[in-house]
């Protein structure tokens, strides 16, 4: 089945293909605030689930959309970046992506260029942003001007999962972005996959004729 | 909440986290020594810790101290009963801007990310702050380029 390269059993991540569910995934090095963003973002809605197996937190949350109630799930990686690159199944399906560093640390940074070359393989078209988190510490970095990803157009946000600056703002938008690119999927990859889908069903019911042929066509002999 | 946490440390013997908090209504400022039990050199520092915060006689106690903060003080009691100096502990919480986090295990990670979450919880705005904005919205005009940016080639 197509759906095998998701290759999380707990997870049916068939549910992304309907109209009014979208996944968000969140990459960035290990202790830039990734989690903490979603607390801030999802504040009473916070709940996380573990999936330690996986080495994944899942985050369900529902929003508004012009008039439309989305379901999202937002993904994000506890502790898995430290394999220097995330499991297929990650970027699987997934409609938007937020790239996060730590304003304190350059390392972090340097590491966007990796994170975004590994999204890129896998979902060549999906918005995407940079996040640069922990502002509250310095605020002279936002005076700064961060290069990367500006090439790629992709927007940039300074944010402070702390005291809160805009990150509601960057979670919203990223939302919005995430609703619109489903409308209008631009991978090439998503239309193969559906094709893959469809093609698949198309022989399943093929298969399940075939099966009850079979099965009127040996009982007789059975009797 | 009825008590106010003022400082909250560790005692290596016997083990225990030690609370200063002053009580609201009477304004008197309290030592509460909460014994560490069932607590040895291999057991897991956040369970303890989270165990400690939910306990049903000492969770009003602590509800202003985070769950980071006893994490800290139950890793540094375990470094004590594996033989390590409080300045071995102290060193091992210190952030090396450069160092990549990446590599670290779990146990090395959580001392820096305990190092990190004290800066957060300075400057963290909590929902019950009468200023609280959930959608905390700023612009900001950048002047110069970051310095980061230099020596790069790889797709910066």
């Amino acid at each position: 089945m197509a759906d095998d390269a998701g290759g999380i059993p707990e997870l049916d991540q068939k549910k992304y293909d309907a109209d009014e569910q979208v996944k968000i995934i969140c990459l960035g090095d290990s202790a830039v605030g990734k989690s903490k963003l979603m607390e801030r973002f999802l504040m009473d809605e916070y709940r996380p689930q573990q999936l330690s197996t996986y080495a994944l937190t899942l985050y369900k949350h529902t929003a508004t959309v012009g008039n439309k109630t989305v379901a999202v799930d937002f993904w994000d990686t506890a502790g898995q970046e430290r394999f220097k690159s995330m499991h297929p199944s990650y970027y699987h399906k997934a409609h938007a992506c937020i790239m996060v560093f730590d304003v304190q640390r350059k390392i972090t940074y340097k590491n966007l260029a990796n994170w975004y070359k590994e999204l890129r393989d896998y979902r060549p078209e999906i918005p995407c942003c940079v996040v640069a988190n922990k502002i509250d510490a310095d605020l002279k970095v936002t005076q700064r001007s961060f290069s990367f990803g500006k090439k790629q157009g992709l927007p940039f946000y300074f944010v402070s999962a702390a005291d809160g600056t805009n990150v509601v703002k960057m979670f919203r938008e990223m939302i919005k972005r995430a609703v619109d690119y489903k409308k209008n999927p631009s991978d090439f990859m998503d239309e193969v996959m559906q094709e893959l889908e469809n093609f698949d069903l198309e022989k399943k019911e093929d298969n399940s004729d075939a099966d009850e042929d079979g099965l009127k066509a040996q009982s007789p002999e059975l009797v | 909440m009825r008590f106010e946490a003022k400082r909250c440390g560790v005692q290596f013997s016997p083990p225990a986290i030690v609370l200063i908090y002053q009580h609201k209504d009477t304004n008197k400022v309290r030592k509460r020594i909460i014994p560490v039990r069932n607590f040895s050199k291999c057991s897991d520092y956040s369970t303890a810790a989270e165990r400690l915060k939910n306990h049903p006689r000492h969770r009003d106690y602590l509800e202003g101290v985070s769950q980071s903060q006893l994490e800290r003080l139950h890793i540094i009691l375990r470094d004590h009963m594996q033989g390590f100096s409080l300045q071995h502990s102290l060193a091992s919480f210190q952030l090396d801007p450069d160092q990549d986090l990446n590599k670290l295990d779990d146990d090395e990670l959580a001392r820096k990310k305990g190092q990190m979450d004290r800066l957060f919880e300075r400057n963290q705005r909590c929902k019950d702050d009468p200023d609280f904005v959930y959608d905390l919205e700023m612009d900001f005009h950048t002047k110069e380029k970051c310095s980061w940016d230099e020596e790069s080639d790889d797709g910066f």
